[in-house]
């Protein structure tokens, strides 16, 4: 395809200026977690530490991202799981009512957040008055309002990996002489591996910034994202500014890992 | 696709077709319907009581600023997706067909740093950005342009909502239209399609469905978000979920937030479920 | 045929690599050299600063406690978060004076014991036996602190003459930089004060409520934008916004501390003031300790530490307080005008009656105000 060199050019710059765009708040962010004045304006005041050194030695926020982790490595696990097992009912089964099957999984996106945790939250309180149990406030509240909105996304990334899968490649599992379970163990989620921990990383990633749900339903357990809520709400401190960063290079090591991981495995499967 | 409809499905097709439908039933049909019926709840002395009473719903649908919010959060959702479509269209394009494949690769692993970032933390970044004494005024100072007032404009809320939705736009346009098959683009342009015309009526047809879900994705972003209009357009005007937080505010109001919220799902749905038959539907000349 | 080699060099690598940042991480969180001391916990449940170290570090080390907050924004959220949580979640309860009716009426808060606590030393009659605090002749609530609510303004665009009333709000050079306070009551408040509603404020009629809604009007399109706490603080700092309706020293005390050219003063039509009160959670296993502390809060030491708050100043309500705040930061009191004799002396002025305390609508319910605050929003 002719491609012209001053078309290209002007592409790549747009390219280049939408990513600026991206990541313009997040590279601000990063500068006024330096900056010594608490609220930040034009032109900056000198270069300190101290919302790093205050960040650090809160123990709430310790707790909070603590919390943070514990929830989004448990949302992403129970999501994963439900996201498979749907993604592969989709996959080789046709049956009735699939139509509302796939509905159910595919429709909290489309409830806008601040519904879902308002809808919530009066149902784990019904439920906790019900039942006498605590079942908001804690983690585990959390993390079930969680899974429920990042199924879908797991349910989309391994639903698509099935579409790259040879669909002779079950049926001549059987002919061999595997099981169902055995083809599931050896064939199917071995194929499905990359997608598995894309979908992983991805519902970690959706949990770990989820606020408006949290906010709701957390109690004294508030994961970070909740805690930067509510610093700003009664505060304004370049705390949060801090917070971010930290969270920014966290994420940003994380997806050049798996990118690496990734790009690997992608040479060894051309390889074999 | 191996389908097999199956007469009764055995223990290994059930264990993989139950747990979503528990879960989901629990969890989410569970909350959704309990609202619906929250809807009818009244609040005497600052807590909830079981009813049924339409006085929720008469109260809140007659009121101007409940319609004023309604139409006004329809069309500035309508208005950051018609944004954000446009926007991504020309960097999808360049990296759908332009770059290499890992510079594609890097491109959207890039993009998904930012979901890894609070976006409340990226939301206060912009107001020193776009105040009338930040970033860019002071720079259109030097080339000597006025101040303008960004902030608490609707253009501060179409901020918001591209710095929430354009990542993922990007994302799904750049995925669609890498998966266009390159020959039939090869063939429009040896037939002597012109590169504008090719796009209009090649590609983006091709790609019809992927731009559609990722213009109802950002649609339900932009209508559900509270961040934005609350923050950067300062609440001129009030959206529906800055309603929806408001009514909380007044005494326990969780009913009337209910009816609210019921509004937008409804909406919602009827929004989704229109573009995705339009997504499906067979066009002509599609492949 | 594809094989499924997991690449399991690099896998370790990223494995062992895993293990040793985990590690190093653990080893560096600040809990391990603290933690494992015997500190009894305490939950707390107050709007933003009140657990923060600036005020609670001190007790902490002395009494080997250590404070668990959460945070709420407004009322309403703080009776969200009590009623979806078990009774005796919350050991120590800040809140709002107003809604202390409410907290009690719910069966919230647990009764104290008024000869615990210095209702003797208080700077004002009223602080005492303060509305709503007490039902049935017995305590359920200890004030702690107060601020007052009035014009804040920036004064490069405001003289002090001119904010001495709520019409510089309407003033034709400001108009898309007035801000609001995004809660109805404060405003709407001020509004009433301004219409010469005086005591009745909040005990409005219905020509009244009409007067107020249509004064209020009147004031939108000098209005850029209704903010949150941040949002506020931003818009005052960065200057979109001249002056703020629905604020008052809380919020310009910090930015004046931090050298922003804005001040909040009473105007002559008067002011809102809002108390802040302890209670102690129902069914709170801690109630002793919560005690302890509320004492601390209203001891000297602790009236200080309530002044000096980081996250939004207040005034003392103890004599005791109040001068160990002037031997303590006289630039603060000064600044606070928390001296006895100064014209502004929020003292003074509640004696004058130039100050009414905040309370909820008497003849509307609060859903009639929220409404039309949405409806002035939109217009």
């Amino acid at each position: 395809m002719k491609q012209s060199r001053s078309l290209n050019f002007i592409l790549g710059i747009y390219v280049v200026l939408i990513f600026a765009f991206v990541f313009a708040p997040i590279i601000f962010s990063m500068i006024f977690s330096f900056n010594s004045q608490r609220f930040p304006t034009i032109p900056l005041g000198e270069f300190s530490t101290e919302w790093y050194a205050k960040v650090l030695a809160d123990p709430d926020i310790w707790k909070a991202a603590r919390n943070s982790l514990i929830v989004s490595c448990s949302t992403a696990v129970i999501a994963t799981f439900l996201g498979f097992c749907t993604a592969y009912s989709d996959f080789r089964y046709n049956f009735r009512f699939k139509g509302p099957y796939l509905a159910l999984i595919l429709l909290p996106p489309t409830i806008p957040l601040i519904i879902m945790a308002l809808a919530m939250l009066a149902w784990l309180a019904m439920l906790a008055w019900l039942s006498k149990i605590g079942m908001s406030g804690q983690l585990y509240s959390i993390i079930i309002a969680h899974s429920v909105l990042t199924a879908p996304f797991a349910m989309a990334v391994i639903r698509l990996r099935l579409n790259q899968m040879d669909p002779d490649l079950e049926s001549a599992a059987w002919n061999l002489g595997g099981s169902e379970w055995q083809t599931m163990r050896h064939v199917i989620i071995p194929f499905c591996k990359p997608a598995i921990f894309s979908s992983l990383f991805l519902t970690a990633a959706v949990s770990f910034d989820e606020f408006a749900v949290s906010w709701f339903v957390s109690g004294l357990n508030s994961t970070l994202p909740v805690v930067v809520l509510e610093i700003v709400q009664g505060n304004i401190d370049p705390q949060v500014n801090a917070i971010g960063t930290f969270v920014f290079l966290t994420s940003m090591t994380l997806v050049v890992l798996a990118q690496l991981f990734f790009a690997s495995r992608q040479i060894k499967g051309i390889q074999s | 696709m191996s389908s097999n409809p199956e007469q009764r499905p055995n223990l290994y097709a059930l264990t993989w077709r139950l747990p979503i439908i528990f879960w989901q039933l629990i969890f989410f049909v569970g909350p959704v319907l309990f609202m619906v019926a929250m809807s009818f709840f009244l609040v005497k002395n600052y807590r909830m009581t079981e009813a049924f009473e339409f006085v929720n719903w008469s109260r809140m649908l007659t009121r101007g600023f409940f319609w004023d919010s309604y139409w006004y959060t329809i069309g500035i959702a309508t208005l950051s997706t018609v944004c954000a479509m446009c926007i991504a269209f020309p960097a999808a394009f360049a990296l759908a067909f332009r770059a290499s494949e890992s510079t594609r690769r890097w491109a959207i692993f890039l993009l998904i740093i930012p979901f890894f970032t609070s976006y409340l933390v990226r939301t206060f970044s912009w107001f020193v950005i776009l105040s009338e004494s930040g970033v860019v005024n002071a720079m259109l100072g030097y080339v000597g342009l006025g101040p303008y007032t960004m902030l608490n404009t609707n253009f501060g809320t179409l901020v918001g909502y591209m710095t929430l939705t354009l990542p993922l736009v990007v994302i799904l346009q750049t995925v669609t239209m890498a998966n266009i098959d390159k020959n039939l683009i090869e063939a429009a342009r040896n037939l002597g399609c012109s590169p504008l015309r090719t796009i209009w009526q090649v590609i983006i047809p091709l790609s019809k469905t992927g731009l559609i879900i990722a213009a109802i994705f950002c649609f339900i972003l932009s209508f559900g978000d509270f961040v934005a209009p609350f923050y950067l357009g300062g609440s001129q005007e009030p959206t529906l979920p800055i309603l929806i937080l408001d009514t909380t505010k007044s005494g326990q109001q969780w009913p009337r937030a209910a009816v609210v919220a019921i509004m937008m799902m409804v909406t919602l749905f009827a929004i989704a479920f229109t573009g995705i038959a339009l997504a499906y539907r067979k066009g002509k000349g599609a492949k | 045929m594809y094989r499924p080699t997991v690449t399991s060099s690099l896998f370790g690598l990223n494995r062992r690599q895993l293990l040793k940042a985990g590690g190093a991480a653990v080893l560096t969180t600040p809990f391990v050299s603290r933690a494992w001391a015997a500190t009894t916990e305490i939950n707390m449940l107050a709007w933003y600063g009140h657990g923060e170290p600036d005020v609670v570090a001190e007790y902490e080390e002395a009494n080997n406690v250590k404070f668990v907050p959460k945070y709420y924004a407004g009322g309403d959220n703080m009776l969200a978060l009590i009623a979806q949580s078990p009774p005796g979640t919350y050991d120590l309860i800040l809140s709002d004076a107003e809604f202390v009716q409410q907290l009690n009426a719910a069966g919230y808060i647990e009764e104290m014991n008024a000869a615990d606590y210095p209702l003797d030393d208080m700077l004002h009659e009223d602080f005492s036996q303060f509305p709503g605090h007490w039902a049935d002749g017995k305590m359920y609530s200890m004030i702690l602190r107060g601020g007052h609510l009035g014009v804040s303004y920036n004064k490069n665009s405001v003289t002090e003459e001119e904010a001495q009333s709520y019409a510089c709000f309407w003033k034709p050079e400001l108009e898309g930089k007035v801000g609001h306070f995004d809660w109805h009551l404060p405003t709407l408040g001020m509004m009433s004060l301004y219409d010469g509603n005086g005591a009745g404020l909040w005990d409005l009629n219905d020509d009244q409520w009409a007067k107020v809604q249509e004064t209020t009007m009147s004031l939108r399109k000098q209005v850029g934008g209704f903010f949150d706490y941040g949002g506020t603080f931003n818009g005052l700092k960065n200057g979109e916004m001249q002056a703020m309706c629905g604020i008052g020293d809380w919020i310009t005390g910090v930015l004046e501390k931090d050298g922003a050219p804005v001040a909040s003063v009473i105007p002559k039509e008067g002011g809102i003031q809002f108390t802040e009160s302890y209670s102690i959670g129902k069914g709170s296993e801690k109630a002793d300790e919560a005690k302890k502390f509320i004492q601390y809060m209203m001891s000297p030491a602790g009236q200080v530490k309530s002044a000096q708050m980081a996250a939004y100043p207040g005034f003392c309500v103890t004599k005791a307080g109040r001068a160990a705040l002037v031997e303590a930061d006289m630039a603060e009191a000064k600044r606070s005008h928390q001296i006895d004799g100064d014209s502004q002396d929020p003292i003074t002025l509640i004696k004058e009656g130039r100050i009414h305390y905040r309370d909820i609508p008497q003849q509307q319910t609060l859903e009639d105000w929220n409404d039309f605050w949405s409806e002035y929003k939109s217009a």
